[in-house]
């Protein structure tokens, strides 16, 4: 029977409206104060096979759409009406769920005697125990420190809850009743879903409601096909950096090679750094995962904004992630923080798209999401209080058409800041400056700018803390002959007025009366800036975006008072000559630390590592690094470095009689 | 000499008209084309019309409230005046920073929203006054006078002032507008702290810039308004405005505080359904305002429900307006193919020009009122005294182009126009309505503007509303807002203190003596709109949320929440909390952020007209037409019956198209309908439908 384009077009609308009534439902009763606020939660329709055929639109925290439920499903032989599943387990679930705080349940969906279908959501719940309280800590070395893993089980069996089951989840988090509360929400919202899709069945049947699903899936793939269609085939390498000085290792290297062969794609993670000690590893199995593929379903939400929000839009891709490497490391390996490691893959995947169609992608915008927290001492109590002060993002990159957005960027729409007037009512601090940083990359389009927040303390008992900073070393990318973005900075201000930079914040103790400044990150430059319209480089000026003597050395734009002085401005250009341009302007950082490691000496480093254990690799790459940056790479050949492997696994099985050896890092 | 209230709604396309004859109580509705470019002339040209239409003089005429969508449009399309910003030292970015927010996250060429003044036009003033209150800084003449330096160098017209923490203490912002005021007399200034003084400085300062922005303008049409009004008519009730909070005030209020006006429209159309209802006797309605160019949603339990998260095209807007959502297109969103062989209604319109193909107007393509005409629902002819004409060929020939393009029947396509435009309802209404908390069970949906009533029961049968109340004038009920409208203001504090122990009292002293404040503000205010025939009371609403929560929920205080200790107050948020989100903790630490006090002057309320109980008055058989549509997939026959023929007592089973001056109302299949003793209709489910 031929599917029934109007009923595809109907029904799906119809199940948009569901799954977006199961997000507002979640909002309205999940308990935690960070669900409200961040809409870290979501909500789907889900095939038997584990595909996403109906995904919300306006709610929810936006990128779990690639999702594949098929593992999580695959753990039950058999499903009774009533059941509900509840996991947050990355291993069970293979990468359905990424971090142990996001607890995950789902229902099956009958009728006519047979499974038609599953509802699915989640929270992330604020805690849910582990070492530090909210789970998660970058310093995390294995997952049993991220919390307690709940390998899928049936929390209701046939509609009755399980009290034990609930008893001992709820028993190993700091706090029970509010988790109780979000599972509850969870609940409501599977119970409505199924109510919903039941009366979407009463009226069409559960056969036309079955080609229906897999209609829809058909429909976006196409649509998705359409628009990889008309990138050009091609291999295009691409590689980014998360910085090593949190991770206290040396940078971690993200490598991409993307190909295109009509609208197919294939994305080879191959040459990636292996796993890290820390928690910023994204475990994929190996399969294709909603966090790599974000820049990719992004791509195609702006190429098509018509296109079903389904997972049929991601079939025409595959995907190669090596075993032990950051984007699928062991099964063990902390993963709490693995959305800086995706926005970073976004980065990747965007560098790679650009070279293929270079005037739909951006320059790379702040590619990071810093969250800055202060805890203070209540004196009463004696305990600490913690007030979030700001999330800082930073700029957008350079569009081609468009200038990047200041102060905010693409990854980061969901979280709100909060006034300057309420923090300063509850925390300990005075609030200097909260402002867009002026500097900004020069381009034709030219980067959104950073932020700049200062604040000086007034406790005595205060502490800051943060994290998800990056992009402080390596600037994010210009395009197109347009300058790398501004990096994000640190610094504190004493009482007199004396400055210092300072590393990241990981936690900070200041004394009362000192100033702490961030400035966050501002995207990179698209096109180069000699081709500025002059008129656009004199609002700039006007806005205090660029000074006069940058207008004339950055844009070639010569202003005389209120007005560029055209003529002038023509010759300054035309002396100026064509300038080379760059494909990618990487910044200063990053050329001075691909002089000392090459990117195919690292790609060496890490096919000869594959040989050892997934766990010590990083600490082995790290030693001859060290290697190569004391005393170059000379001897550091395929032989060379597999002789330095050999005399490391043979010296560490002796005992030291000597000093003991210490590891060194370049930070 | 009869008197004579008149209400009147400035739309985008006609300017509608509601005149009650307070003897009678009987509503007569007239729609006039609105002039875009002087809007005063349609208002009197109109009002004329109706003078005549009604045999009635300008001094009959006891009540004149308007609503007018100038200070919206002004800023949604950017023509205000040129303005300046001051901001304290440090925050020279907070009309660009605002809450972090884009529009569109998917959209790699997304834009923010263009601010309304320019980031070279914010001048940075040293002064600050800290959180308790205190000035650290005063504003200094000198800083002020290099401000005015600047500001005579951008050419500006207009300047706000949005100072940190001047919602507790606007003595800086003031020192800064006394010294605008000797120094450049000639600016319009508008004070954050005077608009809106609520704590959070992007929205309040922002409120303080739209104010600036589109104030001398809507100073100078209610001057011209109210000047004509009385020299060229000898209309001598005092000229009213409506409200964004459904209430109104006068002209001379509305031209010092424009941003009230923001969203008029649709709060008087919320303000007019809930009296509508509340006559008929309904107290649960979910309203579906359908337009040409938009669908509004609004929540009505006995009164509309109020928000303080209100947005003017991308710009938030903290002051409590009546809480109306817009969920998309209406009657003239576009039906196409695309790529893939898919039908897609809209999210395209036609707009107000060239509108619907069948209007005559240019346009070519098929829109859902097009739909409407192609399956014989709505009829070829004259609608609203010949002011628009439709053209059923025009609608064929746009359907048929599409029926073509897909290989089916053309009724069959324009049925699926509906269905899918239906369906855009679905998916936007029923999670809203699960955002708001409704169980649409209870509910009775009500249809009203151009395109409502013909929708509307559509969307009923296919969501599951139950009863469908479609108000006797459906085409002007936003006109009908206003003039049932009480004179109304809001009134803010931030108190932002938490409840530390409930067996104190600490906080309900301090709401106490702010509410008391704000009611001797209030009442003032009350007493100089100098409206005799008001009532004037009071209503109490503390904003309160858990620690840590960026939002708060409104808390209506009842007589004694306010005596004894804080532990009544925290009950009575736990209580709201818990009908809100379905269950509150008792142990987390609760604040109260601001308290608002509602400064309401009743206006009478009119008695409206009733329908003779006499059925046989009227012969129904010989007003009514059979004509054959197209419904359910197949050709039917149906009941074609002028509104007015329709008695007490009949029962018009659907199929049938009920017809009258402005609008078109379908009864399908599965729904019967009645009028009631006002005249309205009120549709019902049939046992076993659905």
């Amino acid at each position: 029977m031929a599917l029934d384009k109007i009923l595809l077009e109907i029904l799906g609308n119809r199940f948009t409206g569901v799954v977006e009534e199961m997000g507002y439902i979640i909002h309205r009763s999940a308990f935690t104060t960070f669900v409200k606020e961040t809409w870290d939660f979501d909500s789907a329709l889900v095939t038997r096979d584990g595909d996403v055929f109906a995904y919300p639109r306006s709610i929810g925290v936006t990128n779990m759409l690639s999702m594949n439920l098929k593992a999580a499903i695959d753990c039950f032989d058999s499903y009774e009406p009533g059941d509900v599943v509840l996991t947050n387990d990355p291993n069970h679930a293979r990468g359905m769920a990424t971090h142990l705080p996001d607890l995950m349940t789902f229902r099956p969906i009958f009728a006519e005697g047979r499974l038609i279908c599953f509802a699915w959501c989640f929270v992330h719940s604020s805690d849910v125990g582990g070492i530090v309280p909210g789970s998660i800590t970058p310093h995390a070395t294995d997952r049993f420190q991220e919390g307690v893993v709940i390998p899928p089980i049936k929390l209701y069996k046939a509609g009755v809850l399980d009290e034990e089951l609930k008893r001992f989840v709820l028993a190993n988090g700091r706090i029970p009743d509010q988790n109780w509360g979000d599972i509850n929400a969870l609940t409501a919202a599977l119970r409505t879903a199924e109510r919903r899709v039941g009366e979407c069945i009463a009226r069409y049947g559960a056969g036309e409601i079955e080609r229906v699903i897999e209609g829809l899936l058909h429909y976006a793939e196409m649509r998705a096909r359409q628009v990889f269609a008309a990138v050009p085939d091609g291999r295009y390498a691409f590689s980014d950096y998360l910085e090593g000085d949190l991770l206290k290792t040396n940078h971690v290297r993200i490598k991409l090679a993307l190909t295109v062969t009509d609208s197919d794609v294939h994305l080879d993670f191959t040459g990636t750094d292996p796993q890290v000690n820390a928690a910023f590893n994204l475990p994929t199995h190996g399969m294709l995962n909603q966090f790599i593929v974000l820049g990719i379903v992004n791509f195609l939400r702006t190429s098509d904004p018509e296109i079903p929000f389904n997972r049929g839009m991601v079939r025409p891709v595959t995907v190669t992630l090596p075993d032990g490497c950051i984007l699928n490391p062991t099964r063990y390996a902390p993963t709490g923080i693995r959305y800086t490691t995706a926005l970073r893959i976004s980065d990747v995947v965007m560098g790679a798209l650009s070279q293929a169609v270079p005037s739909r992608i951006p320059a790379a915008g702040s590619g990071q999401f810093g969250l800055l927290t202060l805890s203070d001492l209540e004196p009463k109590t004696g305990s600490y209080v913690v007030h979030v002060l700001q999330p800082l993002q930073g700029g957008s990159g350079g569009r081609p058409g468009k200038d990047g957005i200041d102060g905010v960027n693409f990854s980061g729409g969901a979280l709100r800041n909060a006034p300057v007037e309420a923090l300063e009512i509850d925390a300990p601090i005075f609030v200097r400056r909260y402002e867009l940083n002026d500097a900004v990359a020069p381009g034709k389009w030219r980067g959104g700018s950073g932020i700049v927040f200062e604040c000086q303390i007034l406790s005595a008992h205060a502490q800051i803390s943060s994290r998800g900073w990056d992009r402080f070393l390596f600037n994010p990318w210009g395009r197109e002959g347009g300058a790398g973005g501004t990096l994000g900075a640190t610094f504190v201000v004493d009482r007199d007025g004396r400055e210092r930079p300072i590393p990241k914040i990981d936690v900070l103790k200041l004394a009362p009366g000192e100033t702490v400044r961030i400035v966050s990150p501002g995207g990179g430059g698209y096109g180069d800036a000699l081709d500025r319209d002059p008129a656009a480089v004199l609002r700039d000026v006007q806005d205090g975006f660029v000074t006069a003597e940058d207008a004339r050395t950055d844009y070639g734009v010569v202003l005389r008072g209120d007005a560029v002085d055209a003529a002038a401005s023509q010759a300054l250009r035309a002396a100026e000559g064509r300038r080379e341009l760059v494909d990618f302007e990487f910044g200063a950082a990053r050329r001075a630390y691909q002089t000392m490691l090459p990117e195919a000496f690292q790609d060496l480093v890490v096919r000869i590592l594959e040989s050892e254990p997934a766990g010590s690799r990083l600490y082995l790459r790290d030693i001859i690094y060290s290697r190569a940056q004391e005393s170059g790479l000379e001897g550091l050949d395929d032989a060379g470095l597999r002789q330095i492997l050999a005399d490391l696994a043979h010296n560490s099985r002796r005992p030291s009689l000597g000093r003991a050896r210490t590891r060194t890092v370049r930070s | 000499m009869s008197r004579l209230r008149v209400g009147v709604d400035i739309g985008g396309t006609f300017t509608d008209f509601a005149i009650l004859d307070e003897e009678t109580g009987r509503i007569r509705a007239l729609k006039y084309p609105s002039n875009r470019t002087r809007p005063a002339s349609s208002v009197l040209g109109g009002l004329q019309a109706a003078l005549v239409a009604q045999g009635a003089t300008a001094e009959e005429i006891i009540y004149f409230s308007h609503g007018t969508t100038l200070a919206v449009n002004t800023i949604l399309e950017y023509n205000g005046a040129r303005t300046a910003l001051l901001v304290t030292q440090g925050f020279r970015d907070i009309l660009y920073i605002g809450r972090h927010r884009l529009p569109d996250v998917f959209n790699f060429f997304t834009a923010m929203p263009a601010p309304l003044v320019r980031r070279a036009h914010v001048v940075e003033i040293a002064e600050r006054t800290l959180a308790d209150g205190s000035v650290a800084l005063p504003v200094d003449r000198a800083a002020i006078a290099a401000a005015v330096e600047s500001l005579r160098a951008f050419g500006v017209e207009a300047v706000a002032v949005g100072f940190l923490h001047s919602y507790r203490n606007g003595a800086n912002e003031r020192e800064a507008a006394r010294l605008l005021a000797e120094l450049a007399p000639d600016l319009y200034v508008s004070l954050s702290s005077e608009i809106w003084p609520q704590m959070r400085e992007y929205e309040r300062t922002l409120i303080g810039v739209m104010n600036a922005y589109v104030g001398r303008r809507m100073e100078t049409y209610f001057g011209d308004l109210q000047t004509s009004l009385a020299d060229s008519l000898g209309v001598r009730a005092t000229l009213l405005s409506t409200k964004s909070n459904g209430g109104v005030m006068t002209a001379s209020e509305a031209a010092r505080r424009p941003t009230e006006t923001l969203m008029s429209g649709p709060a008087a159309g919320a303000i007019g359904a809930a009296f509508v209802a509340k006559a008929a006797g309904f107290s649960k309605i979910v309203t579906l305002d359908m337009g040409g160019t938009s669908t509004d949603v609004s929540i009505i339990e006995d009164e509309p429900r109020y928000s303080t998260e209100n947005h003017v095209g991308n710009f938030p807007v903290i002051m409590p307006a009546v809480d109306v959502t817009s969920i998309g297109a209406g009657g003239g969103s576009v039906a196409w193919i695309d790529d893939f062989g898919v039908l897609k209604v809209g999210p395209r319109s036609a707009g107000a020009r060239p509108g619907p193909a069948c209007y005559g107007h240019g346009g070519t393509e098929a829109t859902l009122t097009d739909a409407f005409v192609c399956l014989g629902i709505v009829q070829p002819g004259e609608l609203a005294d010949g002011r628009v004409t439709i053209d059923k060929s025009l609608a064929d020939a746009a359907v048929g182009a599409l029926a073509e393009g897909l290989g089916r029947q053309p009724e069959a396509v324009a049925e699926d126009i509906l269905r899918i435009a239906t369906s855009h309802i679905y998916s936007a209404l029923v999670p809203l309505l699960a955002r708001k908390g409704v169980d649409y069970a209870d509910y009775v949906l009500l249809p009203f503007g151009g395109a409502g009533p013909m929708h509307g029961l559509l969307a009923a049968r296919d969501i599951g509303f139950r009863k469908v109340l479609v108000p006797a004038n459906p085409g002007v009920l936003c006109a009908t807002g206003a003039l049932v409208a009480d004179v109304r203001r809001d009134l803010v504090r931030t108190l932002h203190i938490q409840i530390r122990d409930e067996s104190r009292d600490e906080v309900v002293n301090a709401s106490r003596a702010a509410f008391e404040a704000l009611e001797r503000e209030g009442g003032a205010w009350l007493e100089a709109q100098n409206l005799a025939y008001t009532r004037h009371r009071f209503h109490r609403i503390i904003e309160m949320r858990y620690h840590g929560q960026s939002f708060e929920i409104s808390v209506p205080v009842a007589p004694g929440d306010l005596d004894g200790d804080d532990s009544r107050l925290a009950a009575a948020f736990r209580k709201e909390y818990a009908v809100i989100y379905g269950q509150a903790d008792r142990g987390f630490p609760i604040e109260v952020r601001d308290v608002r006090s509602v400064a309401i002057g009743e206006t009478p309320k009119p008695a409206l007209e009733t329908l003779s109980a006499a059925a046989s008055d009227f012969d129904l058989s010989a007003a009514t037409v059979e004509r054959d549509i197209f419904h359910d997939g197949r050709g039917q026959t149906a009941r074609f019956i002028p509104r007015a023929a329709i008695g007490l007592g009949q029962n018009i089973a659907g199929p049938a198209v009920i017809t009258q001056y402005d609008t078109t109302t379908f009864v399908p299949s599965g729904y019967t309908a009645r009028v009631d003793r006002f005249g309205n209709l009120i549709a019902e489910a049939d046992d076993g439908a659905r």
